[in-house]
C-alpha cells in the first residue's frame, strides 16, 4: 500500500494533482514519470523523508511498490 | 603514444576480421549489466560468433543488400549479430526497442511507416515483439518479408565450411562504395529521414574522426549511448571495431536510472575516452551522492565528448567542479558537432586543449551579429564545438545560401568525404538539403578565427537528451483531443537549465473555461504524449484565435514561442 506521503511526494514532483498509484504502478503509466525524470523523484522521496538510496537499490525498483518497501526500510518502518 | 595506423581495408568487415587477426585476444566489445560480471568479447571470439550468425543469416534467406532492421534490449549477442548481418552484404538498421510507455499500435505505425520509406526487408527483434510485428507482414504492400529471432538461434555446433566458404566469397564481392548501414533519424510517424552510408564513408569517417580525437592504442572507450543513434553506433561502436581497440558498452536504460554505472566503469576498466549528450553532464554532476563516489577515479580519462545537443557553458562547469576531486582533467573536455548526414561528425575541439568559449552581446546575436560582449551587453557564453575534421568543409551560408563573412550568423553548409547520398526513397526531402554537393544542415551559427559555434536551428526539430523529435509528431498526436480546437496546437522545445536540456512544451487552442476543463485536458495532453512516448513537460493553453499563424495559414511554432516567452498574458492556462 502506498502511504499518503509517498504519494504526496511522488504527484508533487509530477505536478500531477491526482493519480491512482498503486503497489505494482509502473513508471511508464504514470504521466511524465519518464527516465529523465525519474532521477529528479528519487532525490525528492530522498529529501522528504531524509533518506539516501544506493544506486543499486534504485535500480532494483520494479514498481511504485518497490519504492515503498525501500522507504519504509530505511526509515525503519 | 602508439598511434594507430589504419590499413588499406575496403569494407568494414575487412577491417574487422584484420584487427581479429592481429589481435585476437584484445577485448573488443566488454557488454555490462549491472550487478553481473560483464561479458567479454575478444576479437577472435567476436568475429568467429559473427561467422557463426552469418550461416543462420543466410539461412533464413536474408540476402546481400537486403535491409535488416534490428530492434533488441541491450544484450550481448547484439554485436555479433550486427557484423554478421554486414558480413553476408546486408544492410543493419538499429532501432529502438519501443518503451512500455509506447502504445503498442503507435510503435507498429512507426514500424511501418519506417519501413515504407527506408524499405525494411527484415526485422530482427525478440520474441517478445512477435504479436507486434507479425501483422505488419501480413500486411498488403508491407516491405517486412519475414521476422527472426536470432537469441533463439542455436549457434553452439560448429560452422558448415561449406556455408562459410560460400559467404566470404559474397563478402569478398562487397565493393566500398557498396552500402553497409541504414541509420534513421528520429521520429515516430514516418517523419523519420533514412541515411544510408557507404563502407567507404565509414571507413574515411572513422579515420578522420579518429585522428580528431587523437586516438592511440591504448584508448578504451566507455558508452552508454543507445546504438539507434549515430553518435553511439559511430563513436562507441564502428570507432573502437574499426580501429581494433575496446569499448565498454553501458545498458542505457540503467544509467538513466543509476548514472554512477558510467564512472564505475571508467573507474574498473581504465576508460580514457566517453561520448555523452550535454544533459549528462548536468545529471553527473548534480544526481549523484558524493558518499557513493569515493571509489570513482577518473585519472585515466583523455576525452569527454559533448554532442548530440547543443552544448552548454553552465554543464561544463558544473561538471569539472565536481569531479576534479575525482581525478577529472578539466581539459579533457571536448566538444563534436555534426550530423548523421556526414556519418557523425564535422568539427571537433582539440584534445588536451580549452575548449574556445566567446562572452557575445545576446542581443546583437539574435540580430545575426556576434559581437564580443562589453559592460552593457546581455551576455551570452557560446561555446566553440572546434575546427573541421580532415576531409570536411563547411560554409556560413544566407537564407538564399550564398556565403557570408566570419562573424555574421548564417546556417551551416558542409560537405565531406563522408557524405551521405541522399535519403534512401526521399528524393524530394534530398533536393531540400542538398545543392551542388553541399549539405543544408537547418543548423545556425557562425565562425569565428576559424573554429565553429553553433547557436540554434532554422528547423523546428526539439532535442531533448540527445533525442531529436519533431514537433508535427506531437502534434498530431494531439490534434485530434477532445478539447483542442482541431489543428490549432504547437509544440516547441523549451529551455531547462537545470537538466541541462530542452524540454517539450504546446501550446493548444480551447474552449475550455473552468479549472477543472483546463486541468482534465491537461491530463488528456500528457497522456496522449505517452502513447507515442513523448513527455510533455509544460502544457499553455490558450482561447481560440490566440495562437499567431505563419503566411501559410498554420500556426507557427517560432512566433508563437516567442509571445508565450516573452510576454505576461492573462489569457494563457500553464502548467
Amino acid at each position: 500500500m502506498i502511504s499518503p506521503e509517498l504519494k504526496k511526494v511522488i504527484l508533487t514532483e509530477l505536478n500531477l494533482d491526482d493519480f491512482n498509484l498503486q503497489d505494482e504502478t509502473m513508471a511508464p503509466e504514470v504521466p511524465g514519470w519518464d527516465s529523465l525524470n525519474h532521477v529528479n523523484i528519487i532525490l525528492a522521496v530522498e529529501k522528504s523523508f531524509n533518506v539516501k538510496f544506493k544506486s543499486y537499490e534504485v535500480l532494483r525498483l520494479k514498481n511504485v511498490g518497490d519504492l515503498q518497501k525501500l522507504v519504509d526500510l530505511k526509515t525503519g518502518k | 603514444m602508439d598511434t594507430i595506423r589504419l590499413d588499406d581495408s575496403k569494407t568494414l568487415w575487412e577491417r574487422w576480421q584484420r584487427n581479429a587477426i592481429k589481435n585476437p585476444e584484445r577485448e573488443a566489445i566488454v557488454h555490462c549489466v549491472a550487478g553481473e560480471e560483464p561479458t567479454r568479447w575478444t576479437y577472435r571470439s567476436l568475429i568467429e560468433t559473427a561467422k557463426k550468425i552469418s550461416v543462420k543469416i543466410r539461412e533464413a534467406g536474408i540476402r546481400k543488400g537486403d535491409v535488416c532492421a534490428i530492434i533488441m534490449h541491450h544484450n550481448p549477442m547484439f554485436y555479433p549479430l550486427y557484423l554478421g548481418i554486414s558480413r553476408t552484404g546486408a544492410l543493419p538498421a538499429v532501432l529502438a526497442y519501443p518503451n512500455p510507455r509506447l502504445h503498442p499500435e503507435k510503435f507498429r505505425q512507426g514500424v511501418e511507416g519506417m519501413s515504407q520509406r527506408s524499405g525494411l526487408d527484415y526485422i530482427l527483434t525478440e520474441t517478445d515483439l512477435d504479436p507486434v510485428i507479425r501483422p505488419l507482414i501480413e500486411k498488403p504492400g508491407s516491405t517486412i518479408k519475414s521476422v527472426f529471432f536470432p537469441l533463439e538461434w542455436d549457434i553452439k555446433n560448429n560452422i558448415d565450411p561449406a556455408a562459410d566458404a560460400e559467404i566470404e566469397q559474397i563478402s569478398a564481392s562487397v565493393k566500398e562504395n557498396d552500402p553497409i548501414l541504414l541509420q534513421h533519424s528520429s521520429g515516430t510517424t514516418g517523419l523519420q529521414k533514412p541515411v544510408v552510408l557507404s563502407h567507404r564513408a565509414i571507413l574515411n569517417h572513422v579515420e578522420n574522426l579518429g585522428n580528431g580525437f587523437r586516438l592511440t592504442d591504448n584508448d578504451k572507450i566507455v558508452s552508454w549511448l543507445p546504438l539507434y543513434h549515430d553518435f553511439g553506433l559511430i563513436a562507441c561502436l564502428h570507432i573502437p571495431l574499426a580501429y581494433g581497440i575496446t569499448v565498454v558498452q553501458i545498458n542505457p536504460f540503467e544509467w538513466v536510472l543509476a548514472p554512477i554505472l558510467l564512472l564505475e566503469a571508467i573507474t574498473k576498466e581504465r576508460g580514457t575516452l566517453t561520448c555523452l549528450p550535454n544533459f549528462a553532464y548536468n545529471v553527473l554532476a548534480e544526481k549523484i551522492h558524493d558518499d557513493e563516489l569515493n571509489e570513482i577515479n577518473l585519472e585515466s580519462m583523455r576525452l569527454l565528448v559533448n554532442a548530440a545537443e547543443p552544448v552548454r557553458h553552465d554543464s561544463h562547469q558544473k561538471f569539472v567542479a565536481k569531479f576534479v576531486k575525482y581525478g577529472l582533467n578539466p581539459l579533457s573536455l571536448a566538444v563534436l558537432y555534426g550530423m548523421a548526414e556526414v556519418t557523425l561528425g564535422l568539427t571537433v575541439t582539440v584534445p588536451g586543449k580549452p575548449i574556445t568559449e566567446l562572452v557575445v552581446d545576446r542581443n546583437e546575436l539574435s540580430r545575426g551579429v556576434v559581437k564580443l560582449a562589453d559592460n552593457n551587453s546581455v551576455k551570452r557564453v557560446c561555446v566553440s564545438s572546434g575546427r573541421l575534421l580532415n576531409g570536411c568543409e563547411a560554409r556560413i551560408v544566407d537564407e538564399n545560401r550564398k556565403d557570408i563573412a566570419d562573424g555574421l550568423v548564417g546556417e551551416v553548409a558542409v560537405k565531406s568525404v563522408s557524405m551521405f547520398d541522399g535519403y534512401r526513397n526521399y528524393p524530394e526531402k534530398t533536393a531540400e538539403v542538398v545543392e551542388d554537393g553541399w549539405y543544408f544542415s537547418g543548423d545556425y551559427g557562425f565562425r569565428y578565427n576559424d573554429e565553429f559555434f553553433i547557436i540554434g536551428r532554422k528547423k523546428d526539430l526539439i532535442i531533448v537528451a540527445g533525442k531529436n523529435i519533431y514537433p508535427e509528431d506531437i502534434e498530431d498526436a494531439l490534434n485530434h483531443l477532445k478539447g483542442i480546437i482541431p489543428g490549432r496546437v504547437i509544440a516547441f522545445g523549451e529551455e531547462d537549465e537545470k537538466m541541462g536540456t530542452e524540454q517539450i512544451a504546446v501550446i493548444a487552442e480551447t474552449k475550455a473555461e473552468s479549472e477543472k476543463e483546463k486541468n482534465d485536458l491537461r491530463m488528456d495532453i500528457l497522456k496522449a504524449g505517452m502513447a507515442i512516448d513523448i513527455n510533455i513537460h509544460k502544457v499553455y493553453l490558450v482561447p481560440s484565435r490566440w495562437l499567431i499563424k505563419s503566411s501559410a495559414g498554420k500556426p507557427s511554432r517560432k512566433a508563437n514561442k516567442e509571445r508565450i516567452m516573452t510576454n505576461e498574458d492573462k489569457q494563457v492556462w500553464s502548467r
